[in-house]
């Protein structure tokens, strides 16, 4: 069974492992430099998937990854099946704070609202975080990769006093219970 | 003077013991639905469903209902739609007046800032009527045609007027709560259909604008309204032949793919036909037309290891009419015309950001 399991390695002192996973392989690459690039105390390692399960023959060297980001562009959907097929081979121990998902094209206006609406409603059930991210500009990208940073540094405890588990459960997605009819109020 | 002392004094020792209420303590425990509305100001709700499952497409003989000629005005013409916000005191008796401010309105408003050109067009006319029949419901108000008629420079002096520029606005078997709900002075028609010169549309909606008080705006025909649309002309395949299903996608690829996919209308009937739950209902479901469109896919992906649903659907097109993404729409047959405007008229009042 090819589940990636959050806790079977040990962790290494004063660093954080993030793993971005993206179907069409854009926006993972300028995301990478960006969080690399960022100010901060701690080494950040990112690695980069197009969807798990990830190979196995390099699981020897993989380290312990603290946070797996996967990132849905909303303009195709093969990018929404690719992304639900991946999050079978994860470990039910990682959606206990260690998993985010990333959006982008939100407000595309060729997108159908009803593929936002299913991804909502996925990441919903799910109890994770959703982000939404403008990936056209270099000041979008930096924007995604500082709070992508942020959620790592508590997933992989550098952050006293602060759990992955207890972020996610503050700032998870949550849907309103009519968010199929479009209210004018 | 005695007041009343209506001052309450908390008891000191008393400890007030809340009842604790099942439904609060179940809420607080139910995990991703929360209670909406907390920042908006309670006002005039209208709620509009975004459909999941719709009517199949009857083959309607309208021509029983609407008189043939203005039929023929409508099929057979490229349509580009927007959509329109409800009108202020729009009259359907006052149309004659109407036609004549348009005419004087794009009389001043033509030859402002444009060069002169050689063929350029002389005294409008501007045709405004409204076509009986294509009502669905109580709640729709009639639609409205709209013709600019002129004369060529250079036509001989008894030559009939030309029509260079026609609209349509039509709201066929609208939300009916949605309608309800509109204040009195109100008249929706929220679909916007143009077929001219981009010039004269833009002078139509400033007018309107002026007139009425309305808000235009473009309207995108989204994937799954294009899809919608392709499984409903499908659908009417036994009783029309529709000659053959076209699908056009767009590949994000460098540099960007297009890709043409023509179905004979046989085997899109039989694959159609496979996926339908119940044949004898009369309601299409989402879950039908998502299972329809990825057969056609996952078909396309065994033979030329593709797979579309990377892509975005352009283009549906059949013996039926033609509806493209950025909002233009064909219907080549008058039988199924008013479940295509049912389904537009959706959209646009979808799209409406009121």
């Amino acid at each position: 069974m090819a589940l990636l399991k959050p806790f079977s390695k040990l962790p290494e002192l004063n660093t954080a492992n993030i793993l971005l996973v993206e179907n069409e392989e854009q926006l993972q690459q300028n995301l990478a430099e960006s969080i690399v690039l960022q100010k901060t105390n701690t080494n950040v390692n990112v690695r980069l998937a197009r969807s798990l399960p990830l190979p196995i023959e390099k699981e020897k060297f993989r380290p312990r990854i603290d946070l797996v980001v996967f990132i849905i562009n909303l303009t195709s959907d093969l990018s929404y099946q690719s992304a639900e097929t991946s999050l079978k081979f994860l470990d039910p121990g990682y959606f206990l704070g260690k998993v985010c998902f990333l959006v982008t094209n939100a407000r595309n206006a060729s997108v159908p609202p009803e593929r936002l609406i299913s991804v909502r409603k996925l990441v919903a059930s799910l109890h994770c975080p959703l982000l939404y991210a403008e990936d056209q500009t270099t000041e979008g990208v930096n924007t995604a990769a500082h709070r992508l940073l942020a959620i790592l540094k508590v997933t992989a405890g550098h952050v006293p006093m602060a759990t992955g588990l207890y972020l996610s459960s503050l700032s998870r997605c949550t849907v309103p219970s009519d968010i199929d009819q479009q209210n004018f109020d | 003077m005695e007041g009343r002392n209506s001052t309450v004094k908390t008891p000191l020792n008393h400890v007030v013991t809340q009842r604790r209420s099942k439904r609060r303590y179940s809420r607080a425990m139910r995990s991703c639905v929360e209670g909406s509305y907390l920042g908006y100001t309670p006002g005039h709700q209208t709620v509009l469903k975004i459909p999941i499952s719709r009517k199949k497409a009857k083959s309607r003989d309208i021509t029983n209902r609407v008189d043939p000629d203005q039929v023929a005005l409508l099929v057979k013409k490229e349509w580009q739609l927007s959509y329109v916000t409800p009108l202020y005191k729009f009259r359907h008796t006052m149309l004659k007046a109407y036609s004549r401010e348009l005419s004087a309105f794009i009389v001043s408003e033509k030859p402002q800032g444009q060069a002169i050109e050689i063929a350029q067009e002389l005294g409008f006319k501007v045709n405004i009527f409204v076509v009986l029949g294509l009502a669905e419901t109580d709640q729709d108000a009639e639609t409205i045609f709209i013709q600019i008629l002129s004369k060529q420079v250079f036509a001989a002096k008894d030559d009939a007027q030309k029509v260079v520029w026609s609209g349509l606005l039509t709201c066929i078997n609208g939300d009916v709560d949605y309608l309800r709900s509109l204040p009195p002075e109100f008249v929706s028609l929220p679909l916007l259909c143009t077929s001219g010169p981009e010039s004269y549309s833009a002078l139509v909606k400033s007018w309107f604008k002026k007139t009425f008080d309305c808000c235009f705006g473009p309207m995108c025909i989204t994937s799954t309204n294009l899809q919608w649309l392709a499984t409903l002309w499908t659908g009417c395949h036994p009783e029309k032949n529709v000659q053959y299903l076209k699908l056009a996608w767009t590949i994000p690829t460098l540099p960007p793919m297009d890709v043409t996919y023509k179905v004979n209308a046989q085997d899109a009937w039989m694959l159609w036909d496979s996926v339908r739950v119940n044949a004898t209902e009369d309601s299409v479901s989402i879950d039908e037309v998502n299972s329809f469109i990825r057969g056609l896919q996952t078909h396309f992906f065994r033979h030329f290891r593709l797979d579309l649903s990377a892509g975005s659907l352009m283009r549906v097109s059949t013996a039926l009419g033609s509806a493209h993404h950025s909002g233009k729409i064909k219907i080549t047959s008058p039988d199924y015309m008013t479940t295509v405007l049912q389904l537009l008229t959706e959209c646009a009042l979808l799209k409406m950001p009121i």
